[in-house]
């Protein structure tokens, strides 16, 4: 990711551990707007993605002593809890009976979905990504998609295959070989 | 991360990164992550991975509300602020928020917060036990001025016949982790805190799964299924 790489994130979540908010204030202001950011893609509601990395925050802080810095990878650490909380809110959301102003607010977000088909373009323009670039180019152009709705805009495989008009079988196989193949290239 | 790791458990964990499993796969992945060192192996290695494609999601300027907020639900003191128009903690506590969110009925909270309301009985601290992958809430402790404990369940909780629920804390400053005693799933219990010292702002609490009878050492030997940290009220 195209951030400076002279912030400690390891050392930040280790103070943490030790009841340090500042050390959460800095991790906060080092990469807030940017897990914001990420979190408004899966959720897709302003006020959903805040509430969601409340939320992440608590997390982090309640579950720093369970980081081990032995193992590194902070950084990776911070935004897999900002995903995963995302996450948790659309697939909980998926399955609940909604009222009539929610279903109102997912029919808007649904339409807002519509609009992402700029996603792929945009990974293509990106330069910062390294290795992983180059091996997603190398995929199939629908292998490369299902991956990036995947993981960027939080889709499951339904939405995936609805995006892509295809069936689900074949966007599950899809997700599955990009992985197998993803792997192997970046070994 | 030198052990070979299978073609399934690396699927699964790739598929957990990217985010395409069910709701309920990626629960039972996120509680076996503390325990199962090939597939954290395997997931850290996908979030390593993949993790250059957050940047294709654009910043987004933060909100000046949300730093208050988290700082208020950390339970911190919070240095030069007003003495505030006392708030009940319940209207203030973003916790709420956060059990809401992870879709538990109002319902529930409509059985607890009455008890809590009488000023007699208001508790000092207050902590949310909750799954290490998901935060989803498990239990609540509240504490009471006379220093007694009170650990309450928001759900049933699924142990296999050979195994036991057991309740720890853990202080800034200790060695490690206390035995609280055995805990049965979807039972509130009174929790002596005996010879411990009062609660402290802080204070970790987890629920561990141990085998029958309790852990054999004097620390936690098993994965934790909630954990929390003491808030303090006022």
């Amino acid at each position: 990711m195209n951030a400076p790489t002279d912030f400690d994130y390891d050392a930040a979540l280790l103070a943490c551990s030790r009841g340090d908010q500042g050390a959460l204030r800095s991790i906060y202001d080092r990469d807030g707007r940017r897990l914001l950011g990420v979190a408004l893609r899966i959720v897709r509601r302003r006020q959903v993605a805040e509430d969601v990395l409340h939320d992440a925050f608590l997390a982090i802080w309640t579950r720093s002593r369970s980081f081990d810095p032995a193992r590194g990878a902070g950084r990776g650490w911070i935004y897999s809890i900002v995903r995963h909380q995302a996450l948790d809110v659309v697939r909980a959301g998926a399955r609940e009976v909604q009222t009539d102003e929610e279903s109102l607010d997912n029919l808007g977000a649904d339409t807002a979905a519509g609009a992402d088909a700029g996603l792929v373009d945009a990974f293509e323009r990106r330069q910062d990504m390294g290795r992983l670039h180059d091996c997603l180019v190398g995929l199939d152009a629908s292998k490369r998609a299902s991956i990036l709705y995947a993981y960027v805009d939080g889709c499951s495989h339904a939405e995936i295959a609805a995006r892509m008009q295809s069936p689900l079988g074949t966007i599950k196989a899809w997700i599955k070989r990009g992985l197998t193949a993803l792997k192997e290239c970046m070994a | 991360m030198t052990d070979p790791i299978d073609d399934n458990t690396d699927e699964l964990a790739g598929q957990y990164v990217l985010g395409t499993l069910t709701q309920g796969e990626r629960r039972r992945v996120a509680l076996a992550l503390p325990h199962e060192p090939a597939l954290r192996a395997a997931v850290e290695a996908w979030e390593a991975r993949l993790l250059p494609l957050a940047a294709l999601a654009e910043p987004v300027e933060l909100p000046a509300r949300l730093w208050p907020r988290i700082e208020a639900a950390l339970g911190g003191a919070r240095k030069g602020a007003p003495a505030a128009a006392r708030v009940k903690w319940w209207e203030r506590l973003n916790v709420w928020r956060a059990l809401a969110a992870t879709g538990f009925a109002a319902a529930l909270l409509l059985a607890v917060v009455p008890r809590l309301e009488a000023p007699e009985a208001a508790p000092r601290y207050m902590v949310v036990l909750a799954a290490p992958g998901n935060m989803a809430p498990g239990w609540i402790v509240q504490a009471d001025r006379a220093g007694g404990l009170k650990l309450v369940p928001l759900g049933t909780t699924a142990v296999p016949a050979d195994k036991t629920l057991q309740l720890w804390t853990r202080a800034d400053g200790w060695k490690g982790p206390v035995s609280l005693g055995l805990v049965q799933p979807g039972r509130a219990a009174e929790v002596a805190l005996a010879s411990l010292p009062p609660l402290q702002p802080n204070q970790l609490f987890e629920i561990t799964l141990e085998p029958k009878g309790g852990s054999p050492l004097a620390r936690p030997t098993g994965p934790i299924l909630y954990i929390g940290r003491a808030v303090r009220m006022l």
